[in-house]
């Protein structure tokens, strides 16, 4: 790794609206596309216990009209400008963006303003979203073979309701949601000092900032919802469940580990030591379960990132006639000798690099410029955390990894999920 | 007055050019060609080494080599073996891999700048030097096997493979996968004598976009790929695809699904067609997008669906229709009639000015996006030099999509859009879905999830 290397940092405006709207601007002018993010502090973690999945039925109603956008009108417009958006739903936050031609920036500022303005909530939209939502839950969940496992294990990691409660929701949930809550949770989360505005790309500051005073500048802010306690204990709700799935071909397993929030030394020790364990070829376990004993036909692993407690998963599905607790033994040496040992000087090299890569691929792309800034801006009250997010996780020492894994991947805070096929063959 | 301002859309600002340069292109002395654009914007470079060979170019009773191959290529060379080679490449940072598609084979390696000629190195390796060590190959047929069962869970699997099959009968485009048998065959000796046949300089494009200078890439290309020796390619495939053979309606009973998940296919036409420019524009009309016509239909106004599209597939030798959708089961036979409904409203009506000025709006507009990020370039220039498209294909692309017009549209989808020709294809649950199924073809084939067509009905 070349000594002398050092990216720029990004350019960096940002300010706060009367209204309390928290607004972030990164020119760029490289490729003549804009990209707007938008991103409400709320996700299915504010949800009340009889209105799961509710957050993000809500993002769906989001492009449903208003004011003076009809009913799909988001679409059609960012659409027939030459753009792509979206929206999300996490636990932590909903999201909506897009990305444009440089010469539509107008258009992007007056339809998320006008939504966040004004929406326009019908019985018939919300019943028509409500069947959409449902389709995407059998898509995504209930017709996938194994598709249910990471909301059932995240339910045994947390014992907060607000944590452990899927965003998809249930279809009980879904079906009692009506239009007054609809529009209960547009006025307490959907307000301008709940969220924060990013923008990134080819555009000019002085322009962007008067565009979007006059399109945002006069929206009503209201009372901010009540700090959530999204605390846990230490321990785990629930260690082991078997789960009967009927689509599932083989049986598998997933672990997961509740750990310390995002950002903080021992998660992004932990996300490193992630890296280590199951990512990529070289990774120790995929050397020792795919190619090695030969056991596993899939392994895989990732952080679940939150602003409270926060999660870290592997799972596999192995050959069929393989030992499950052999697998996971494995596992658990492999995690031991990293707790013991620590990482090696060429596995940190690695790292370094890869850290390095991924840092300078982001950049390429105004939407993950713009996506990055709203987070750091809505969790952390402070975009520039960009220009040193990647020294922040370079700093982590060998010894920290080694710490942070030998203190939180034991068994005391692990949820053990099996697999079990049920299905009629 | 501000208030009056906001209750219409706004006008767009000046219009930003926008345009890709024409990369260089050479070709070495053992027809190699290579093509490299230099971009100081990030210290990052992206290769690609495509081969104008594919899965359909496998040998009789061979099938599956190409991609056994690919996959194998980075599994131990001469000098490195499978563990050495993952090290290397991951310790940089970096990534490197091999793959086949219908029509082309493709090596691709992105890094740091810094690392360019650490990963030419292991371009070279993995394509000139692959040693398909026995126990990588033993441990490849054991896992594919594995990996061809799981897939026979997954609807998508089992709806692309039976519409592969109704669309391109004894052709090798029907062939998404390879069987389990055909597995079995893949030994070290095919593969060695394969990859020697196959990965041959005057078949290929060598791509290099990035932070790099231009003659000092390629005087490391010609270092490691200068003396690689000619080949012969590989004979054209030359089986007849089916003619159209009339509507069919193919049901694989998944029992216990939760949702139908629906195809309705039919053959179109290969990559190069004059028709390419009018087919985009009517097909993203007709379903490509969120705002397009099966869409709005399906999911937003009748709520069957989380999401319906159709789409044109255009392979090197002959291309595909599809409208596909995933719904629940009691509103499978509402959503074939309101997909018939919209394949025949492009076949007979003139889009709309409006209608069409969009559709060219989004295509022209997404067009500099889709060139945002690096890879993002290289796949638009890569696949203008493998299907051999034209010179300014890039440069040109806007114009001719604005070009199309109301007339062109509705001849394309006459063309290409056949429901009277089509198959439907429906993985669900049978007993759920073949009387709604049943009004839509003379009768109702039904498979099991192994593909076999059951024999009790």
């Amino acid at each position: 790794m070349s000594e002398t290397f050092k990216l720029s940092p990004f350019e960096i405006e940002e300010f706060t609206l009367a209204n309390g709207l928290r607004v972030v601007l990164n020119p760029d002018n490289e490729i003549p596309v804009v990209s707007l993010a938008v991103y409400y502090n709320v996700g299915s973690r504010n949800e009340r216990d009889d209105r799961t999945g509710f957050a993000h039925l809500f993002e769906h109603m989001m492009f449903q009209g208003s004011a003076n956008v009809p009913k799909a009108g988001h679409f059609q417009y960012i659409m027939k400008a030459g753009g792509t958006m979206n929206g999300t739903t996490s636990s932590e936050r909903t999201n909506y963006f897009e990305t444009l031609p440089a010469s539509q920036l107008p258009l992007a500022l007056w339809l998320e303003s006008d939504r966040m303005r004004s929406l326009a909530v019908t019985q018939e939209n919300l019943d028509n979203q409500r069947e959409a939502v449902k389709e995407e839950k059998r898509l995504r969940y209930d017709n996938q073979p194994y598709g249910q496992i990471f909301d059932l294990i995240n339910e045994m990691i947390y014992k907060n309701f607000a944590n452990s409660h899927s965003t998809i929701g249930s279809m009980e949930h879904l079906d009692a949601a009506s239009v007054e809550d609809v529009q209960d949770f547009f006025r307490v989360y959907y307000a301008p000092n709940n969220a924060v505005l990013s923008l990134s790309g080819a555009f000019d500051i002085d322009e962007a900032k008067r565009l979007i005073e006059f399109y945002f500048g006069d929206i009503s802010s209201q009372p901010l919802p009540s700090e959530l306690d999204v605390s846990e204990p230490d321990e785990v709700a629930l260690t082991f469940r078997e789960w009967e799935d009927p689509l599932a071909p083989f049986p598998a397993f997933l672990i997961g580990w509740k750990i310390p929030k995002r950002r903080s030394h021992e998660f992004n020790a932990l996300y490193l030591a992630g890296k280590i364990l199951y990512d990529g070829d070289s990774s120790r376990l995929y050397q020792k379960l795919v190619k090695g004993d030969e056991s596993v036909i899939q392994l895989f692993g990732f952080t679940d990132e939150r602003r409270g407690p926060s999660s870290i998963f592997i799972g596999a599905i192995p050959k069929p006639e393989e030992d499950l607790s052999a697998i996971r033994e494995t596992i658990m040496n492999e995690i031991s000798d990293l707790a013991t040992h620590g990482p090696t000087p060429s596995e940190m090299e690695k790292i370094e690099n890869q850290l390095v890569n991924d840092a300078v691929r982001m950049r390429q792309s105004s939407m993950s410029r713009a996506q990055q800034l709203a987070e750091y801006a809505l969790y952390d009250g402070d975009p520039k955390l960009i220009n040193t997010d990647l020294d922040e996780l370079l700093a982590i020492s060998a010894e920290q990894i080694r710490m942070a894994v030998a203190h939180f991947l034991n068994t005391e805070n692990r949820s053990l999920l099996s697999v079990v096929p049920a299905g009629q063959g | 007055m501000d208030q009056e301002l906001r209750n219409s859309p706004p006008a767009p600002l000046a219009p930003v050019a926008f345009d890709i340069s024409k990369p260089f292109e050479t070709a070495l002395d053992n027809g190699l060609r290579v093509v490299i654009v230099e971009s100081k914007r990030l210290p990052i470079v992206s290769f690609r080494l495509s081969f104008h060979s594919g899965d359909i170019d496998d040998p009789q009773g061979n099938i599956g080599l190409t991609s056994a191959m690919t996959n194998l290529m980075t599994e131990g060379t001469d000098n490195y073996t499978s563990l050495q080679l993952a090290e290397k490449v991951e310790r940089l940072g970096a990534s490197l891999s091999a793959n086949s598609s219908y029509d082309f084979t493709t090596v691709a390696a992105s890094s740091l700048s810094f690392y360019a000629s650490s990963m030419l190195d292991m371009m070279a390796e993995i394509t000139l030097r692959p040693t398909f060590p026995e126990n990588e190959v033993d441990l490849y047929r054991r896992n594919t096997v594995e990996h061809l069962k799981f897939q026979r869970s997954q609807p998508p699997f089992l709806a692309a493979e039976q519409a592969a099959r109704a669309i391109y009968g004894d052709h090798p485009y029907a062939r998404v996968s390879p069987t389990p048998a055909d597995i079995e065959k893949i030994t070290t000796a095919a593969l060695k004598k394969f990859r020697q046949q196959r990965l041959i300089p005057n078949n290929a494009i060598f791509m290099v976009v990035g932070d790099v200078d231009r003659d000092e890439i390629l005087g490391q290309i010609k270092e490691r790929f200068g003396d690689w020796e000619t080949g012969s390619k590989p004979e054209p495939v030359n089986v007849e695809l089916p003619s159209a053979n009339g509507s069919r309606c193919i049901v694989v009973d998944r029992s216990g699904s939760a949702q139908s998940n629906i195809v309705i296919a039919n053959r179109a036409t290969a990559r190069l067609t004059a028709d390419y420019f009018p087919i985009l524009v009517m097909n993203q009309v007709l379903g490509a997008g969120a705002s397009s016509r099966v869409f709005m239909n399906l999911r937003e106004e009748k709520g069957y669906t989380y999401g319906a599209y159709t789409r044109l597939d255009l392979k090197r030798l002959a291309g595909d229709f599809e409208a596909t959708a995933e719904v629940r089961n009691d509103v499978t036979g509402e959503s074939l009639k309101e997909f018939f409904y919209e394949l025949e409203r492009i076949r007979t009506d003139l889009v709309g000015d409006e209608e069409l000025a969009d559709a060219k709006n989004f295509l022209t507009g997404v067009f500099p996006i889709r060139a945002e990020t690096q890879e993002g370039l290289t796949n638009l220039l890569l696949n203008q030099k493998l299907y051999g498209l034209d010179e300014d294909y890039l440069q040109a692309y806007r114009s001719n999509v604005n070009a199309v017009t109301a007339e062109q549209v509705l001849d394309a989808a006459k063309k290409y859009v056949r429901p009277d020709e089509a198959s439907i294809i429906i993985v669900g649950d049978a007993e759920a879905v073949v009387p709604a199924a049943a009004e839509y073809a003379p009768s109702v084939e039904i498979y099991d999830t192994e593909g076999s067509m059951r024999t009790d009905n």
